[in-house]
């Protein structure tokens, strides 16, 4: 008996090399203002689908909101607000969901590098060159400086989040950011210092 | 050597190998916590996986006609990541409304109490949910799947809390589990039962399941079980119990695992007045045949399936074959622990060829029946409509 678990754990081994700990297929909500935030604040724990499969009255969204920051998710009430409002327009049971429109709260004019920084949250916690919350762009970009591996760690560290480096307010992970769109970041920040 | 302490024993061998698995997994899974895709190795290849993050999966009815759930058929619902923890580091502490505060390892546990071996169902509470309409928000469980009856092993919780002598205003016991979350501010999975329940001589402090140590999934290397009651009662990963005056105030008590104190239209948001979920009501399901199975014209059916109710006794267990007018008592088995679900089975031969509908419904011993489809809650809790499956018979 001691055998066979230990053989069953060897199995367990060699899969969980293969794998990563965050789905590498890429999960989109219906396109309006405030999806992008919507995405990436709800796909820190839990797919997508959970949103498309049961639309909700806005009562009960408010109260699903309610819940998902006290189970932890890391989101100001502005934020909230603004979740609250996409949700209960685009995944609304009581009413059909408006047509497709850009997002328009991902603003930033034709830079396509202030889209993502505004549309993931981003500028809540960073600037280019003040310590807000976090660490300036251009403070991430001097620690780096010089680290053949830098593109690598960064993108992990947006990705994955973290905590410890800068100090202990924990950077929440982004699992709703395209691989593209890490990538683009990822080389923006570092060109900052 | 009795069976609960060989599983102990095969437990420690599975820990040995722990340290390496960390490692490897490491790179992949956020660090201390397992992979899905090793959890799903230690699963069914049918297992219907409802969600990954956090990892959810069933199989629906007709993979459950086995009078105990197999291991590797048994429901997966995390509320947050699988941690990887090491049996040799893992304590239990008792503390709170206690004489005196105490910490055991898992090896403590299985030294100084009584060992007990029990069947008993766990439910999630929100199994079946994707039969509620409107849609309620959660976890899609398939009309039936969410469940599941194994062999427990493990020693009396009621045991453990009387070592640390239990105060007189005690009234409920919280369970802590040890599952990290995505971020480092996740609220941590806190359940409380009132303290009859936790005194209960079949809940359980659990160690194994089906005579192995508990898979990884399932709470490895403690967990409670509180047989009969919503799932989340039954707290994996285990590591601390605190014994409280009133229920636990926290996420998972307040705004989760609760439903109207009277009922809502369907789609109105929860009312201000909630009750916990505790123990499941009455319900019952077909495990064979399967959905759309074939029979010659001219021969008998036998209908199988299982019965069970949360608190108290199923006491009996119909069949209908004309859309619920008329039903027929099925033969329902008796014996068995006492939160473990009845089999029971009925025989006929159909009237007519074509399409057939088998439904089921059973009843428990206060005379409630299961109805044809449960009152509506947000949360689309305590689904036990009738069950219905449909086959055809050949010309």
């Amino acid at each position: 008996m001691w055998l066979l678990k230990l053989r069953g754990l060897a199995g367990l081994l060699l899969l969980a090399g293969a794998i990563n700990a965050y789905p590498q297929k890429e999960d989109k909500l219906i396109s309006g203002p405030g999806s992008t935030l919507t995405e990436n604040k709800c796909q820190i724990c839990h797919e997508l689908q959970h949103i498309r499969r049961a639309p909700l009255s806005r009562g009960e969204w408010a109260d699903n909101l309610r819940n998902m920051k006290a189970r932890g998710t890391p989101m100001t009430d502005a934020e909230m607000a603004v979740i609250l409002d996409y949700l209960s327009t685009y995944y609304n049971r009581e009413k059909p969901a408006p047509a497709p429109s850009a997002d328009t709260l991902a603003a930033g004019g034709d830079d396509p590098i202030q889209k993502l920084l505004n549309a993931n949250g981003c500028a809540g916690c960073h600037s280019a060159s003040q310590r807000v919350v976090g660490p300036s762009f251009g403070e991430v970009a001097q620690k780096y400086a010089g680290d053949a591996g830098a593109p690598q760690k960064l993108a992990a560290k947006i990705r994955n989040g973290g905590q410890g480096t800068w100090g202990q307010v924990p950077m929440p992970p982004n699992p709703g950011l395209s691989e593209a769109d890490l990538r683009r970041l990822v080389g923006w920040v570092l060109s900052q210092k | 050597m009795d069976e609960s302490r060989r599983n102990f024993l095969a437990g420690v061998a599975a820990a040995g190998a722990l340290t390496a698995l960390r490692d490897v997994n490491a790179q992949t899974a956020p660090e201390g916590t397992l992979a899905n895709e090793a959890i799903k190795q230690g699963k069914l290849a049918s297992m219907q996986w409802h969600s990954e993050r956090p990892l959810t999966g069933s199989l629906p009815a007709h993979e459950h006609d086995f009078d105990v759930t197999p291991s590797e058929r048994m429901f997966v619902r995390n509320n947050l990541l699988t941690p990887a923890i090491d049996i040799h580091a893992h304590r239990l502490s008792v503390k709170g409304l206690v004489d005196k505060e105490l910490s055991f390892s898992v090896f403590d546990l299985a030294k100084m109490f009584t060992t007990v071996a029990l069947q008993g169902m766990l439910e999630c509470a929100g199994s079946g949910r994707s039969a509620f309409r409107p849609a309620a928000s959660g976890t899609p469980w398939l009309e039936t799947g969410g469940m599941g009856c194994p062999k427990w092993g493990g020693v009396r919780l009621a045991d453990v809390l009387r070592a640390a002598g239990v105060k007189r205003d005690a009234a409920h016991v919280a369970g802590q589990g040890g599952d990290p979350g995505m971020v480092p501010g996740a609220a941590p999975v806190i359940r409380s039962i009132p303290l009859r329940k936790a005194m209960d001589e079949n809940t359980l402090v659990a160690w194994a399941m089906n005579g192995e140590p508990l898979p990884w999934v399932h709470g490895y290397p403690l967990r409670l079980v509180v047989p009969g009651w919503v799932g989340s009662a039954s707290t994996k990963w285990l590591h601390t119990l605190t014994v409280l005056d009133a229920p636990f105030s926290g996420t998972y008590m307040n705004n989760s695992y609760i439903v109207p104190r009277s009922p809502v239209a369907p789609g109105e948001k929860m009312p201000p007045e909630t009750v916990s979920a505790e123990a499941w009501p009455v319900k019952s399901m077909i495990t064979s045949p399967a959905p759309n199975a074939r029979f010659k014209g001219g021969g008998s059916i036998t209908v199988r399936g299982r019965a069970w109710v949360g608190e108290g006794e199923v006491a009996k267990a119909e069949i209908s074959t004309d859309e619920g007018q008329t039903w027929q008592p099925a033969r329902l088995s008796r014996d068995g622990d006492k939160y473990a679900w009845r089999s029971f089975t009925y025989e006929f031969k159909p009237e007519r060829p074509g399409y057939l509908t088998l439904l089921a419904r059973a009843w428990d011993s206060r005379g409630n029946a299961q109805p044809a489809a449960p009152s509506w809650n947000p949360l689309g809790y305590f689904w036990n409509g009738w069950h219905r499956v449909g086959v055809v018979v050949e010309a």
